[in-house]
């Protein structure tokens, strides 16, 4: 007698496993910059400590990721191999920041239509014949441009922050707004940590820096008296 | 009679999270049609929830020399929606030398939407254009493809506010006020701006720019009407 | 001799009975009547020359590439019927991302070079098929330095300091033989190269040809390039000139 097949094990993506928080992005006076931490939680385990969640993709563009880090990760290794066909072709044209935005959410949407999604929130960021670009995707396939993007817990508490810095920033300023905004959310989201990565893209090029330890104050007299927390004063 | 009490388990039921592959980004789109122009427009908000993602991503697009199409719902619905017109629409001006008439691509557009019927584009849309005629026309659908030819309509988050009124102030419904001229191009455009602001006041989904296509026989103009940011 | 090849020469099938496999032998005439491809691998890298014969005058400058990347570290001269290289260049550039894929390195010159000779190799052994009219040189570096690997119709591959393939290759092998590629850096070898496919190059028979030169080494980034124009203009140059010396010599 034939046996009844048994039913294949679902190997859609339900929910994300290890994931990173917050990417945040800027347009400053002659570039755009990027910035996250390099965690990688699973659940609320800081599991991995230092994971590069920017990615550099041909010349001019740089990609960050929050969300699944598996999922984002298969997404580098194929605009990889993308942008060494692009370049081995050789014929003097080259994919635009905005090319692979475009790209991206192509695939994120046909991802979602067959109900297994790439679980991101990506953030592109290039430069390209002397102007700024600055994208988001979503897992959906949700895509708009923008002069200052934050996913995640960044989008409540970074963005206000960096609305309010605007974009008449020297790439300094940009960067000190980058870092305290990654400080404040640390503060408050429990999915994030102090060592984080910045990248800039300009006409220089792309530059994405090694990750780095941000400082935090903790000497507020409420942090020092541990006895009233939970009390009213 | 009581119906018999039911065993219940101890056992928690287990929680079940699963993908949803749509998203609500709000917003509103609005056209009117004259005797000889159509005015068509959406703000440009790009809202989640009660985050703003972005103040100024366009939900209108121009389809042709004489016709635009204005959709709001799911982003990423709109974003494919729109790219998949354009492409339709590129390939009939190759294969047939010459631009497809608004009226067809309203019916095209209903196709599409029909193809989908099961697994729909999350969309509200509205095209507006002259007809072969030079008449401004509109069109307004639901999200699967069920559309009908008007001379005014709304879409999007802030439609059953500014329904009523376009009700009244456009086809004259429940008032002796009824003009004996029609609205020229430039007071519908007043009005249209008009709506926008006032939605803007009570609708959190519309806000930060209007996009406002005036579509008449000179072509096609673009406007840009700034919204409160709040 | 051709009381030999008589009813043995129509399918790669079949061997004659002094056992050779016509068809292959053929496919390497096509690469023997091609412009000549040669491949240098020196101390710092590899670098890369071909003879691009021009079939017409209208033919528009760089058209019709002869030497094309196949991944970043890895370039491939294509000696022979171009439509039959173009497919091996694309087949070497699949094997090149999918071992890149699969085991997040770059592949190693072996391994692309034996891959794409197994599938040279498979079109010697059907009746339904014909073997490539192309041989390939295949350079670039890998995590054990400069590698240069040539592959034949009949699949056979070999890795070489100094290879040349096509109409001139004899005499350029001759040429090549001189130098001490070991103690060459990739700059100095430029104008050896472009100086061989200038001697090996019949001004009265042959058509008028395009010098195409590409290299890999730290200069070029450790990625196959096509060597600068003004850089190769000037290796051109020292050429002539050295070509015409050795003619006063004489």
């Amino acid at each position: 007698m034939k046996t009844k097949p048994v039913a294949e094990p679902s190997t859609r993506t339900q929910q994300p496993i290890v994931t990173g928080t917050g990417v945040l992005g800027i347009k400053y006076n002659g570039g755009v910059m990027l910035a996250c931490d390099t965690l990688g939680s699973y659940g609320s385990l800081a599991r991995f400590r230092t994971v590069k969640r920017l990615e550099k993709v041909g010349d001019f563009t740089v990609v960050g990721a929050s969300g699944d880090l598996s999922d984002f990760q298969k997404i580098s290794s194929m605009l990889r191999e993308m942008s060494t066909s692009d370049s081995a072709y050789d014929d003097g044209c080259n994919m635009t920041p905005r090319d692979i935005h475009q790209y991206l959410g192509r695939v994120m949407y046909n991802r979602r239509n067959k109900f297994d999604p790439l679980w991101n929130e990506l953030v592109v960021a290039g430069f390209r014949d002397g102007k700024p670009f600055l994208g988001a995707v979503d897992l959906i396939g949700t895509m708009y441009e923008d002069d200052i993007i934050a996913t995640s817990f960044g989008n409540y508490v970074c963005l206000p922050l960096m609305r309010k810095a605007g974009t008449n920033l020297s790439k300094e300023e940009a960067k000190q707004v980058m870092e305290n905004c990654l400080r404040v959310l640390y503060y408050r989201n429990t999915k994030s940590s102090t060592k984080i990565q910045i990248a800039t893209v300009s006409a220089e090029g792309v530059e994405i820096g090694e990750p780095f330890e941000i400082s935090t104050y903790w000497g507020y007299s409420a942090f020092q008296h541990t006895e009233y927390h939970g009390k009213r004063l | 009679m009581q119906a018999p009490q039911l065993p219940t388990s101890q056992v928690e039921q287990p929680k079940e999270s699963r993908f949803s592959p749509y998203q609500n980004n709000g917003g509103t789109c609005l056209a009117l049609a004259g005797a000889d122009f159509c005015i068509i427009a959406a703000d440009s908000r790009l809202s989640l929830g009660y985050s703003i993602l972005s103040r100024n991503t366009p939900k209108v697009a121009q389809l042709t020399t004489k016709t635009c199409i204005a959709s709001s719902g799911c982003n990423a619905d709109m974003v494919t929606l729109q790219k998949y017109l354009k492409f339709k629409i590129q390939m009939y001006l190759h294969q047939h030398g010459k631009e497809m008439s608004t009226p067809a691509v309203a019916q095209m557009l209903a196709t599409t939407l029909y193809h989908r019927r099961f697994f729909p584009y999350y969309t509200f849309n509205i095209v507006g254009g002259l007809d072969q005629n030079g008449e401004g026309c509109v069109f307004s659908y639901d999200a699967i493809g069920c559309f009908e030819r008007l001379k005014y309509t709304v879409s999007g988050s802030g439609h059953a506010l500014i329904e009523p009124f376009l009700d009244n102030l456009v086809a004259y419904k429940n008032t002796d006020n009824k003009p004996t001229i029609e609205r020229s191009c430039d007071e519908t455009l007043e009005l249209v701006k008009d709506i926008f602001s006032s939605a803007g006041e009570r609708d959190i989904y519309t806000g930060d720019f209007v996009d406002i296509y005036i579509i008449d026989k000179n072509g096609t103009r673009y406007e840009q009407f700034p919204l409160k940011k709040d | 001799m051709s009381s030999i090849g008589t009813g043995y020469d129509l399918y790669t099938t079949s061997y004659s009975p002094d056992g050779r496999v016509f068809q292959v032998e053929y496919a390497g005439k096509a690469v023997e009547s091609s412009g000549t491809a040669v491949g240098v691998r020196c101390k710092d890298g590899v670098v890369l020359g071909f003879e691009k014969l021009v079939i017409s005058k209208m033919l528009v400058e760089g058209s019709s590439r002869r030497l094309l990347t196949v991944d970043d570290h890895v370039g491939m001269a294509v000696s022979g019927l171009l439509a039959d290289g173009r497919q091996l260049v694309n087949r070497a550039r699949d094997e090149a991302a999918s071992y890149k894929e699969f085991y997040g390195e770059p592949i190693p010159g072996k391994v692309l070079a034996e891959r794409v000779a197994g599938f040279v190799h498979a079109y010697t052994m059907y009746w339904s098929v014909r073997p490539f009219g192309a041989s390939v040189l295949i350079g670039g570096v890998d995590k054990d330095g400069p590698f240069l690997w040539m592959i034949e119709p009949s699949g056979l591959t070999y890795n070489y300091f100094g290879c040349a393939i096509g109409k001139g290759k004899q005499p350029a092998k001759v040429e090549m033989e001189k130098i001490k590629l070991n103690e060459t850096t990739c700059r100095e070898v430029l104008k050896e190269v472009a100086r061989i496919i200038h001697s090996v190059h019949d001004d009265v028979k042959d058509k008028d040809f395009e010098l195409e030169l590409s290299w890999i080494c730290e200069e070029s980034g450790w990625k196959h390039k096509m060597v600068p124009k003004e850089l190769a203009q000037q290796a051109e140059e020292e050429a002539k000139k050295a070509l015409e010396e050795d003619m006063d010599d004489e």
